[in-house]
């Protein structure tokens, strides 16, 4: 019987049919290994560095608390810095380091609650261009200050799309979103009515898609100061010395 | 017999050593091509029992059964047809269970258990 079966043609291809064999064994191995389990894992990570980013924030803050403390008393100490400790003071005003008091503005947006069938669903939220789009107008409105939940509008700031969430200032935000700003109040929400781009969310989508959308003058709020740190790796100062 | 079981042995080894898998949408392929090698597999050991087996005949047959079905599942995909692989895996399959009737005959023949 050996003999008979011993063609090396069959054998090869009983060969080639193990290998195949082994290969779809690897393939499915590989994929097990891939699907939820790397996304559950990843999730965690996640939320384990939000976790510690907050915990980090925190630090910082107090940090900054203590730098203020301390920088006080050395202005204290001696009249010499006490110029130096106004400038120091305006400069960080200017860079949103600080919580602003004064008249403005409070806008709120909110995602509608019911999607009619067949339309959709996405025209039903607020996203990340909405809240640019009035953030930019109130700009054009004079504003000096924003926050957007607490998260103050600063140089660096990005405001994006992310999944259910709009990130700002890498903090995810949800819906409805507050937006705080300090400025001339009627000139704001003027600013904001007359923008193209942003009055629509007070207007057509606002009675169309059910949007939560209000402006409210104030004569006092507060904007939160910015919490997050900046870590410049490629900027050097334009002028000679001046650090 | 041994021989067969031997190179078996010898190809899921290399492929389980090489670690080589393909990608999520070459697995119809694959599939198709493992229905392809057991077909002419069984095919082979029943020409050899028989005493009709033929290396042209075996290797051209495994040959272009493999690239027609290959073939199909590749037009399947083009034409947004899918399912047109499950005329490979129905052609395949109906040939294995076909053969290894005929071979379990032949060893029972074979064996004198008749």
């Amino acid at each position: 019987m050996t003999n008979v079966l011993s063609r090396p043609a069959l054998v090869a291809v009983v060969g080639v049919l193990g290998f195949l064999v082994a290969v779809s064994f690897n393939t499915t191995q590989r994929f097990a290994e891939a699907r939820p389990e790397r996304a559950t894992d990843l999730v965690d990570v996640v939320r384990d560095l939000e976790e510690q980013r907050s915990e980090l924030q925190d630090r910082l803050e107090e940090l900054r608390a203590e730098m203020d403390s301390l920088e006080r008393d050395a202005a204290d100490d001696s009249g010499v810095r006490e110029s130096y400790s106004r400038e120091l003071a305006v400069a960080r005003q200017a860079a949103g380091m600080s919580g602003l008091l004064g008249p403005g503005v409070e806008v709120v947006l909110g995602d509608g609650s019911e999607v009619a069938a067949g339309t959709d669903p996405n025209d039903y939220l607020i996203h990340d261009t909405d809240i640019a789009a009035v953030v930019n107008a109130l700009f054009i409105g004079g504003a000096e200050a924003i926050d957007i939940n607490g998260e103050r509008v600063v140089a660096t700031t990005p405001i994006r799309c992310a999944g259910t969430t709009i990130l700002v200032n890498n903090a995810r935000l949800g819906s409805p979103y507050t937006i705080r700003a300090i400025g001339d109040p009627h000139a704001l929400e003027q600013a904001i009515l007359g923008d193209p781009v942003a009055s629509l969310l007070f207007t057509t989508y606002k009675t169309q898609f059910g949007l939560q959308a209000s402006v409210k003058q104030a004569e006092e709020q507060t904007v939160a100061p910015y919490r997050g740190s900046f870590r410049p790796q490629f900027v050097t100062s334009a002028q000679e010395g001046g650090s | 017999m041994l021989v067969l079981l031997l190179a078996l042995a010898l190809g899921v080894t290399l492929g389980l050593l090489t670690n080589i898998s393909v990608p999520a949408d070459m697995l119809t392929y694959l599939g198709v091509s493992v229905l392809a090698a057991i077909d002419a597999c069984l095919g082979g050991v029943k020409a050899s029992l028989e005493h009709t087996f033929d290396d042209k005949v075996f290797v051209s047959g495994f040959l272009t059964n493999t690239l027609m079905a290959a073939f199909i599942v590749f037009v399947g995909d083009r034409i947004g047809v899918r399912e047109l692989y499950l005329a490979a895996v129905v052609a395949f399959g109906l040939r294995v269970f076909d053969n290894l009737g005929t071979v379990r005959q032949l060893l029972f023949a074979r064996w004198g258990w008749e």
